[in-house]
């Protein structure tokens, strides 16, 4: 069967509900899925934040220090690590006014792979392109 | 793209749904997503109801709730889980819920 | 026939996503249909046995013994699940457990994918 595309669409904030972080701990299981999967088959998600779902990505996050759990932002900087292709709305960060630079990088862990700041038009070909889409 | 949207709220969900391109769209309304089907807010029908001819509400979560299919707008079709799995199978090639 | 895949995140008590996730699992199998069902999330509350059913709130193991006979294969992301203080001894016999590539290779193999969230 090969590769399958998926489209995760994250369109809630993140902290209060568990369901956008779920998102990216769900993408990032593609890395281990091979161990059931045939020769030959992958899954390749591509991690898309949209609407309310660019809330919550900044750079600067303290929920290990004041909450004892892991934040987005780690969780984001695991996603560039284990190359994940991780696109976030630019029409929706202008909308809330966060600028692009505010997103985080895991240049510190060896990533290469950065978050691109597309706009909309580029998600829909996301979904497009994806066998599956799932809303987050 | 044929596209097969569950729509399970009454207010939330318009904003993602007004952004998304298909050439084949379906908007199946259930759980408060029926209230779509069923109810005017200030006397006017949901502007779902205009996105696209392709219209379903979920019978059961219709009855639940007290109301009864003769509430439901003529655009939508009531459909019953049965209906809903042949909807996914064969009339779109991807399902959102939203 | 086809395989429909079901990401279920929402819990069983507290609103009735669950319900319908349950639903539609059922109704695809007996059309004949191929349905794997995973949990993660509040929903991975519901694998734990022994439930007792108030008519106040909807249950969920009578439903997930019946899914599991009709041959629906039913999987609980092991991590949610410790989480909330349930361990495997206490969980619905033939209830699977595993990490998140699990739901990934499901929907591999699968035709129809419907991932509903939790909130």
């Amino acid at each position: 069967m090969g590769d399958v595309k998926l489209a995760f669409i994250v369109q809630r904030p993140q902290y209060k509900g568990e369901t956008s972080r779920l998102a990216i701990t769900h993408a990032i299981a593609y890395q281990t899925v091979e161990i059931l999967l045939e020769d030959g088959d992958t899954v390749t998600p591509k991690l898309c934040f949209v609407g309310e779902g660019v809330l919550g990505l900044q750079k600067g996050q303290k929920a290990m220090d004041l909450y004892g759990i892991t934040s987005t932002e780690s969780h984001m900087k695991n996603t560039l690590l284990v190359d994940l292709d991780v696109l976030v709305c630019k029409e929706d960060l202008a909308k809330y006014g966060i600028p692009e630079d505010a997103m985080p990088d895991a240049e510190d862990m060896g990533a290469d792979k950065k978050i691109q700041v597309v706009p909309f038009s580029e998600i829909q070909k996301v979904i497009e392109d994806s066998k599956h889409v799932l809303f987050f | 793209m044929k596209l097969g949207v569950f729509v399970s709220d009454f207010k939330l969900t318009a904003d993602t749904l007004d952004r998304l391109k298909a050439d084949k769209l379906g908007i199946i309304f259930v759980q408060n997503g029926v209230y779509h089907a069923t109810t005017k807010e200030n006397g006017k029908v949901s502007s779902l109801l205009d996105k696209t001819a392709n219209l379903y509400a979920l019978s059961e979560d219709i009855q639940i709730r007290g109301l009864k299919e003769t509430d439901v707008d003529k655009r939508v079709k009531v459909v019953n889980y049965g209906d809903v799995v042949d909807l996914i199978f064969n009339e779109y090639d991807k399902i959102a819920w939203l | 026939m086809a395989t429909l895949t079901i990401g279920c995140f929402p819990g069983l008590v507290g609103n009735m996503t669950y319900d319908f996730a349950l639903k539609l699992a059922e109704a695809a199998a007996n059309k004949g249909h191929k349905v794997n069902l995973w949990f993660s999330g509040n929903a991975t509350g519901s694998i734990k046995s022994h439930q007792k059913h108030l008519k106040d709130y909807s249950t969920g193991e009578k439903y997930l013994k019946a899914l599991l006979e009709k041959g629906v294969e039913i999987c609980t992301c092991e991590a949610c699940t410790v989480a909330r203080g349930i361990q495997k001894t206490e969980g619905i016999e033939k209830i699977q457990w595993n990490a998140m590539h699990w739901y990934l290779a499901k929907i591999h193999s699968s035709d129809r994918v419907l991932q509903i969230g939790g909130e």
